[in-house]
């Protein structure tokens, strides 16, 4: 496969009128995207923006996030997606990390004024909204193709949560995302025909997969931006006849619990896939039951992969219930041991991964690049062993992460928070299983001498500095947190 | 104490932690303001079953029932 820039031009030619993006009542076919992402591309070059210029983009998922995107590409650009969700003071750190030139963005104009106020005068950062006009494409078949790109530069920076509390910033190249999308395509056997349902953000790389794999081939992406509602999401799904359905597993818990999965008529739903954590095999099973005729993928990856690195094929999915599966088409895994060398089948070790997909590296950090990506295999972080097919299963992971829905989250990033307040002395953050979510955040706190204050003054103080996934859904106030010899918090036994 | 403020004061209290009038109106939404996850809804219904005395079922749960103040005193008013 071509580019995917490329590549979708040649789509907008073979299926100009085919929908590229359904959301609501809007209808946006394959030519007017590309007329839009031409559109955007003008304007950027208009104001300056030079290959190699870094573009972020604070839009939800909409047609006009993908058009921007593109047109960042079309440029010769990298586009930094960030998570719409975060506060003020974390957008504008990301900001300045990435040295974006230009932030694209849709109607939330609020927090872009006092963004501009926090990143000061001395930036050369500028905003620019971006909406999508409809009826504005004419029927051309001279679509010009855009210029063969250098498929090794830095294309896409996608910030995960650090263990240290910094976000990293994954540097992903046109040559990474394609090699993946390509993968995904094979497995998932998708064409012009599928129509899929994506819930799942853009700023985040399973989202971000989602929209590459089915734009790639001409297909045909659905947009709901909240699954708050899931009977919403599931009577657009049955309007619209959909294909596909992708989530993670909170996605799918919020099914079983708060819908009638069997009154909504799904005929055409011919894949779901599974991604962002592990899902219980017993909900597994009761998904199957509703969605009988549905190929169910598994899948498991991260973003220093682009995406994706497993899959379990459905026809396997009884038998290997608990595996994530085995290498996806043009990855290759291995698990090691902590000197770094290979471990016997069916011993449990660090997986570490390979191919085309992984990326360039972590960006202004040589050091953590050096520490994850050795001699070209991609250490994971994450504790499994092989069996004697090649079927992952995955025991744990050897980082501190907080899991809650789909979201991913260092424990240090709240804790660092909650110690500006001056009332608190210490304070741990752990995940406790939910059954919806997953995990959700508890926070253990030791106030200061003789300060009291109300478990409601701290959640005001979470709510005006964090994003509404970050607060804590607990608080409980400690004397003392229980510590190791070396001072360090033993925080499974405030977990147990 | 009417239906009204007892659901104001629910929401500010809960979700806003604040007893500011002012931060809330009744026609916000409170998907697009961010006030509400994927656990707060579902909290925000139980209080509805035990204050007053209502059955949600599933295939109501849809914005058009729960996703503002107003939104929720129709669907109150609804089920009387």
């Amino acid at each position: 496969m071509k580019d995917l820039l490329l590549n979708l031009h040649e789509q907008v030619v073979l299926h100009s009128l085919r929908y590229a993006v359904i959301q609501g009542d809007q209808r946006v076919t394959y030519r007017e995207l590309w007329h839009q992402i031409e559109a955007i591309a003008e304007r950027l070059r208009n104001g300056g923006l030079k290959p190699n210029d870094g573009v972020a983009l604070l839009m939800e998922n909409s047609a006009q996030y993908i058009a921007a995107y593109f047109a960042v590409w079309h440029i010769g650009g990298y586009v930094v997606a960030l998570n719409t969700s975060l506060k003020v003071r974390e957008l504008a750190n990301l900001i300045s990390h990435c040295e974006a030139k230009l932030v694209l963005h849709d109607v939330r104009a609020k927090e872009l004024s006092s963004l501009s106020e926090l990143i000061g005068d001395s930036s050369q950062l500028q905003a620019l909204q971006v909406e999508f006009k409809e009826g504005a494409a004419e029927d051309s078949k001279n679509y010009v193709a855009p210029d063969k790109p250098d498929m090794h530069a830095l294309a896409s920076v996608i910030y995960t949560s650090g263990t240290t509390g910094h976000p990293k910033g994954v540097m992903l190249s046109r040559k990474n995302l394609q090699s993946n999308t390509n993968s995904i395509i094979k497995y998932l056997s998708l064409t012009s025909g599928d129509k899929v349902m994506c819930v799942l953000p853009f700023f985040y790389s399973y989202g971000n997969s989602v929209m590459h794999t089915h734009l790639a081939v001409g297909a045909t992406l659905v947009l709901e931006n909240s699954f708050l509602y899931p009977n919403k999401v599931l009577q657009v799904m049955e309007q619209e006849e959909v294909t596909g359905f992708s989530g993670v597993p909170t996605t799918y818990s919020l099914l079983l619990a708060r819908t009638k999965l069997q009154n909504y008529k799904l005929p055409k739903l011919r894949y779901v896939t599974q991604a962002g954590g592990a899902m219980a095999p017993k909900a597994i099973e009761q998904i199957q039951v509703f969605w009988q005729q549905t190929r169910f993928f598994v899948m498991y990856g991260q973003t220093e992969a682009s995406a994706r690195l497993t899959y379990l094929k459905p026809e396997r999915l009884k038998e290997k219930l608990g595996s994530a599966g085995c290498a996806i088409p043009d990855v290759e895994l291995k698990i090691v041991d902590e000197q770094g060398c290979d471990v016997a089948i069916g011993t449990q070790g660090e997986v570490c991964a390979r191919g085309d997909n992984v990326m360039l590296g972590y960006l202004h950090d040589p050091e953590e690049t050096a520490k994850t990506v050795v001699g070209g295999w991609l250490k994971t972080g994450d504790v499994g062993y092989l069996d004697s097919e090649g079927y992952l299963f995955l025991v744990g992971r050897n980082k501190e992460m907080i899991k809650s829905g789909a979201h991913r989250i260092a424990p240090v990033e709240i804790e660092e928070i909650i110690r500006e307040h001056d009332k608190v002395a210490e304070v741990a953050i752990v995940g406790v299983a939910d059954e919806l979510l997953g995990q959700v955040i508890k926070a253990f706190v030791v106030l200061k001498e003789n300060k009291g204050i109300e478990k409601r003054d701290l959640m005001r103080f979470f709510k005006e500095r964090l994003p509404q996934y970050k607060i804590p859904k607990s608080i409980e106030f400690i004397n003392d947190l229980p510590k190791t010899a070396s001072g360090k918090v033993k925080k499974h036994q405030l977990v147990n | 104490m009417s239906t009204e403020v007892k659901l104001r004061s629910y929401i500010l209290e809960s979700y806003l932690f604040s007893d500011d009038q002012s931060l809330l109106d009744n026609a916000d939404s409170f998907m697009e303001k961010g006030i509400l996850d994927s656990t707060g809804i579902m909290e925000v219904i139980f209080y509805l079953e035990d204050e007053f005395g209502i059955q949600v079922e599933d295939e109501e749960m849809v914005p058009e029932n729960l996703d503002s103040i107003n939104n929720i005193l129709a669907f109150l008013d609804s089920k009387k």
